[in-house]
């Protein structure tokens, strides 16, 4: 699990270029949103993409996007239910 | 090296010429059609006798399963999909009061909501190569209203908006959206508006005349290339002067 939080802080740091903001936030952090790192709904797109490429998980509706992209941790748990990463 | 295109509503009218426009030595252009596959192998034929590739692919836009069934027999094939040329329309004209509702669902699933399914599945493949090209053929009448066109209006107006609203989201990737805005083609379509109402319309156009579908799709072809690639979220009127 730890592996694939870190591959999710990796993508993050590459896909949207937040290499300083990523390394200050923990796994629980907000992604989007105010009191998080920000993201706005471009980058969510962004990470829907880098997500599927590097793990092979699709994000196809809404729901399960605002669901997933919460923090890394939620991501990282996608990942897994999954069976992937 | 060669483009694969996908033209909707591409075995008649506008959507043939755009087809032609694009038949060139390395491009694969797949038409899509609902109902003309006769006209659609035509079209084919003359695509392939121009030297470039391509393929006819059934479906009914308003329908999301039969979209994805479509852009997947072309991205299996080649692997992407570089342009994507939203043509089918189609028009059910009344005054609003008389209009049965179901002419406006009608309307506004084949222009709008079809346009919605194809950008939907396209863009997904679009994102994942970064990079790409959506033109969407809208109308006149969405920027300008035509009485007796309230439904349809109301569908290229919403394709017209929407076109901005998804160059913004996708400008980030690569990929440039925009719409074309005809104003009166000499086609089948048009041919369905009687005589006298269509001369009157012709009559306010300052050209004088109605535009021939090769110079809809020459502005297509040309929103679709790299030299438009600072071009995006525009609905550009090719309209004679109106």
């Amino acid at each position: 699990m730890n592996e694939i939080v870190q591959r999710v802080r990796a993508l993050l740091c590459t896909r949207l270029k937040l290499a300083g903001a990523v390394a200050e936030i923990n796994d629980e952090t907000p992604l989007f949103g105010p009191t998080g790192l920000g993201l706005d709904s471009i980058d969510a797109l962004e990470l829907v993409l880098g997500l599927e490429k590097e793990f092979g998980v699709v994000i196809e509706d809404r729901a399960t996007a605002i669901k997933v992209l919460d923090s890394i941790r939620t991501i990282a748990d996608f990942i897994q239910s999954q069976g992937k990463g | 090296m060669g483009r694969v295109v996908l033209v909707t509503g591409g075995s008649r009218g506008i959507g043939r010429s755009i087809v032609l426009a694009f038949a060139e030595p390395g491009n694969v252009v797949a038409i899509g059609y609902r109902s003309g596959e006769e006209a659609a192998a035509g079209v084919l034929a003359e695509l392939r006798g121009r030297g470039a590739e391509g393929m006819v692919l059934q479906a009914d836009v308003t329908d999301l399963a039969q979209v994805r069934s479509m852009v997947e027999a072309l991205v299996s094939r080649c692997n992407r999909i570089d342009v994507l040329v939203n043509n089918v329309g189609g028009s059910r004209d009344g005054l609003l009061t008389l209009m049965d509702p179901a002419d406006w669902d009608a309307v506004l699933d084949l222009n709008l909501k079809g346009v919605f399914h194809c950008c939907k599945v396209v863009t997904r493949h679009m994102l994942a190569e970064r990079g790409g090209a959506i033109v969407n053929v809208s109308s006149l009448s969405g920027i300008t209203g035509l009485p007796g066109q309230t439904n349809y209006a109301a569908a290229k107006g919403g394709v017209n908006a929407f076109t901005k609203a998804l160059a913004q989201e996708v400008a980030r990737f690569g990929i440039r959206v925009n719409a074309v805005a005809p104003g009166l083609v000499a086609t089948e379509m048009v041919a369905q508006i009687p005589a006298t109402q269509r001369e009157r319309l012709v009559s306010r156009i300052p050209m004088g005349r109605m535009a021939h579908p090769e110079e809809i799709a020459a502005v297509v072809k040309f929103l679709a290339s790299d030299e438009a690639s600072y071009i995006t979220g525009q609905v550009i009127q090719v309209t004679g002067g109106i």
